[in-house]
């Protein structure tokens, strides 16, 4: 048996730093892919929570910014006056029913804007004079990722303040309403309204995929850690 | 060692398909595409590839380590897992060599 000499000490040295590096850098990847599956999961939770308790929408959310996870789903209140309508296609209720919708932007103070879900399309004659003040109550909604038409002129291809920015000055809200009432001047708005749709508790894909990440990146560290007791080959 | 070659055949086969799924089917729908619908009907492929890679890195060091390979063509036979074919030509390779 030898001792062994400086440089191999070094090396060895050098080596094991190494391998303790990579695997700690791996197990951080696998704490990071961690951490972003319980923020999923968490503004998940929220997302599928509704407080029942109604609040002026500025109070929980702002013009320019992705709707706060808490703001999702939360009964609100806006006053303004609507400056735009549109027609949303193919739309889904809490029922299931595949229907076109009414949908209205309303300015807010000055410069605000929200995009609010009136009642059904064929509804909308029933009150055409929406140009007076008005006062809504009713949902906020994450706003829609995929479209359920082509945009057209006077048609929204989902509901999302994105597919109306070119189109108005307003800073507009993340996300839509859908009203559960309107009234002007005291006396409310009778007409359908719409059932949200329903919310699920079904975890998104994206969550189970963080997960996996987390999996590979710890296995990838065990792997590291494993190399220096790994059998070579021997020369004959 | 025959059923070492037989589970890293298996996985390797099976990485393969999902590497190709994965490049040329799920990439293009997510980067190329913007389609959230079809995006949503494919977002199974990478998690399935997440949860099938972690095997297939474990047979393929069962494998290397029963063939006694040097470390660097084990780290490579791991790699070959992430990228569309190589995991199939792993498995050819291993095919010719040892059956």
């Amino acid at each position: 048996m030898t001792l062994p000499t400086s440089s191999t000490l070094a090396t060895r040295i050098a080596q094991g730093s190494a391998v303790v590096l990579l695997a700690a850098l791996f197990f951080s990847l696998g704490v990071w892919q961690l951490d972003r599956a319980a923020a999923l999961k968490a503004g998940f939770v929220t997302a599928t929570t509704v407080d029942e308790k109604i609040v002026p929408l500025e109070s929980i959310t702002s013009v320019r910014i992705s709707i706060p996870p808490t703001a999702i789903n939360r009964m609100v209140t806006a006053s303004g006056r609507y400056v735009a309508g549109f027609k949303a296609p193919n739309q889904v209720d809490g029922t299931g029913k595949v229907d076109d919708w009414e949908v209205a932007l309303l300015r807010i103070g000055a410069n605000q804007g929200i995009l609010v879900v009136r009642g059904l399309w064929s509804d909308r004659l029933l009150n055409p004079d929406i140009q007076a003040a008005i006062d809504i109550a009713g949902q906020l909604r994450a706003r829609q990722d995929s479209d359920h038409v082509e945009n057209s002129p006077g048609v929204i291809s989902r509901l999302d303040s994105a597919v109306i920015v070119g189109l108005t000055e307003l800073d507009l809200f993340d996300g839509y309403i859908i009203a559960s009432s309107e009234s002007q001047n005291g006396s409310e708005i009778i007409r359908t309204r719409l059932m949200p749709e329903k919310l699920t508790s079904r975890i998104p894909g994206f969550y189970w995929q963080h997960l996996s990440y987390v999996v590979i990146w710890w296995l990838m560290a065990l792997v590291v850690l494993y190399l220096p007791f790994y059998r070579r080959r021997v020369a004959p | 060692m025959k059923s070492a070659i037989l589970r890293f055949r298996v996985m390797a086969i099976i990485s393969g398909i999902m590497s190709l799924l994965l490049w040329f089917v799920y990439m293009p729908a997510k980067y190329l595409i913007n389609d959230p619908d079809l995006h949503s009907k494919v977002i199974w492929i990478p998690m399935v590839h997440g949860y099938l890679y972690p095997i297939y890195i474990l047979t393929a060091i069962s494998f290397a380590t029963k063939a006694r390979w040097p470390i660097m063509k084990m780290l490579a036979l791991i790699l070959a897992g992430t990228l569309p074919v190589t995991s199939l030509i792993a498995e050819r390779r291993v095919v010719r060599r040892y059956s």
